[in-house]
């Protein structure tokens, strides 16, 4: 590895001052699965190296008014052990369970995995899919917007050079929204999704699809939502036959590529099987509640 | 810059550059090489150590990171009596045969079996699915990590033997 400085931020505030100083020189390292593998191969590495794997304020799962709130460095491994996420969403579990393997979760970060912003990332869709937001601390004050904006191509997003990613908020309104999360790889352990999907949805007093949500991984430059799919689904009745049809026209909308581990046809009909089991299993989860 | 950090029950205080990662430092300053560098990325786990109890790839940790902490590595495991029921269990299934992710696996285990001491098959398979292994095939690494739990679990011996009560 090329040489860097390096400085380990005590709090946010000393963070983000870091990142106005350094600019573009700086790069942020929390769990260092992804950072790390890049400065060994990168030819233009960062000057300065701003830790902030042990930063006070960013840690932490827990409901607070406006939702449940995951802080940026929350590890991939706390997400499965969480009770509040286990008992509200099993989603989040499973997804979280399909990246890397037991060393890459205990060091990767759910704030890292969606600052690194792959398309394939596995913690993308089910938190798209249960409209979560993110908040930005910079030195000019916090912001937040929608996941569905944060992203805005493969590894890029709307962070500004001195603003940190803090956390992830799922507005209460969705707590215990049945939710469902499946992936799509060549293996089970240490494999990037060739296609991953969520599907939330809720069930009204007629027993109707209200405020369905597909979301998709690998199959765009980005994480994104399929809103076609979604609204042939809203206010009908929950049938197989519906999910079978929201699963094609999502698969019409994606626009996957090909590459050396799948056909963009073939991740069309991985989309096309995914969005449909998402969706019976939400609905399964909706009939118990 | 300056660590102190703890590896295998030995304190240690070092000066390294900012770019050294756990895995240089565990092998070329303290000449802990039973951790290996393969991929250097974070797929192999040969590398494998355990931080504060859990298991983490060296190669994507840096020094600095390690600051404060405690470090487990394969050198710490057997004492210079007995070697762990795990690596005991290893030798006794054939489990290994070039040896290279040996250490990275037999510690993936040990931090499976502290956290879980009665895995299933499934289960051992999802705690070793970080480890590579181009040998073995993983058939007899998974018999062993199940026998030595229940040696650990005070159920048989090595042998294989019931023990009684």
């Amino acid at each position: 590895m090329r040489a860097f400085n390096y400085v380990a931020a005590g709090d946010i505030q000393q963070a983000v001052r870091l990142l106005a100083e350094h600019g573009s020189e700086a790069k942020i390292l929390a769990g260092g699965t992804d950072l790390l593998a890049d400065l060994k191969s990168s030819p233009h590495p960062p000057r300065m190296v701003i830790d902030i794997s042990r930063t006070q304020g960013l840690g932490g799962i827990e409901v607070t008014d406006k939702g449940l709130r995951i802080g940026a460095l929350v590890t991939h491994t706390e997400i499965m052990k969480s009770s509040v996420i286990q008992e509200h969403f099993p989603a989040l579990v499973d997804a979280a369970h399909t990246i890397g393997a037991v060393q890459t979760r205990n060091l990767g970060t759910l704030g890292g995995n969606l600052v690194t912003a792959v398309p394939s990332m596995d913690s993308g869709p089910t938190l798209m899919a249960l409209d979560a937001w993110v908040v930005l601390a910079g030195n000019s004050g916090n912001r937040q917007m929608p996941l569905t904006e944060f992203f805005k191509g493969p590894r890029r997003t709307a962070l500004k050079p001195d603003e940190l990613l803090m956390e992830i908020v799922i507005p209460a309104e969705n707590i215990g929204k049945p939710v469902n999360f499946l992936k799509s790889g060549l293996r089970k352990g240490q494999a990037l999704a060739l296609v991953n999907a969520a599907g939330s949805l809720w069930l009204d007093a007629k027993g109707r699809i209200r405020e369905p949500r597909i979301a998709l991984g690998a199959v765009a430059p980005t994480v994104i939502r399929a809103p076609n799919a979604e609204k042939c689904l809203a206010g009908q009745v929950p049938t197989p036959e519906i999910m079978v049809e929201a699963g094609k026209i999502a698969a019409e909308e994606c626009k996957p590529i090909t590459d050396f581990r799948a056909s963009a046809t073939y991740r069309k009909e991985i989309v096309e099987v995914l969005v449909k089991r998402v969706l019976m299993h939400a609905h399964a989860q909706a009939l118990k509640k | 810059m300056d660590i102190r950090l703890t590896v295998n029950g030995s304190q240690h205080a070092l000066s390294v550059p900012p770019e050294t990662t756990l895995l240089g430092l565990l092998r070329n300053q303290l000449g802990h090489t039973g951790a290996k560098l393969g991929c250097d990325v974070g797929d192999c786990g040969a590398c494998t150590v355990i931080v504060d109890g859990k298991p983490v790839n060296a190669c994507l940790m840096l020094a600095g990171q390690a600051d404060g902490r405690e470090i487990l590595t394969i050198e710490g495991l057997a004492s210079r009596e007995q070697l762990h029921p795990i690596q005991r269990a290893f030798e006794e299934h054939a489990s290994l045969q070039c040896g290279f992710c040996g250490p990275g696996v037999i510690l993936s285990a040990k931090a499976l079996l502290d956290e879980n001491p009665d895995p299933s098959r499934q289960e051992v398979r999802d705690g070793l699915a970080g480890n590579l292994c181009r040998c073995t095939g993983y058939t007899k690494m998974i018999d062993a990590v199940l026998h030595a739990a229940r040696v650990m679990r005070n159920e048989t011996d090595h042998s294989g033997a019931k023990v009684e009560g």
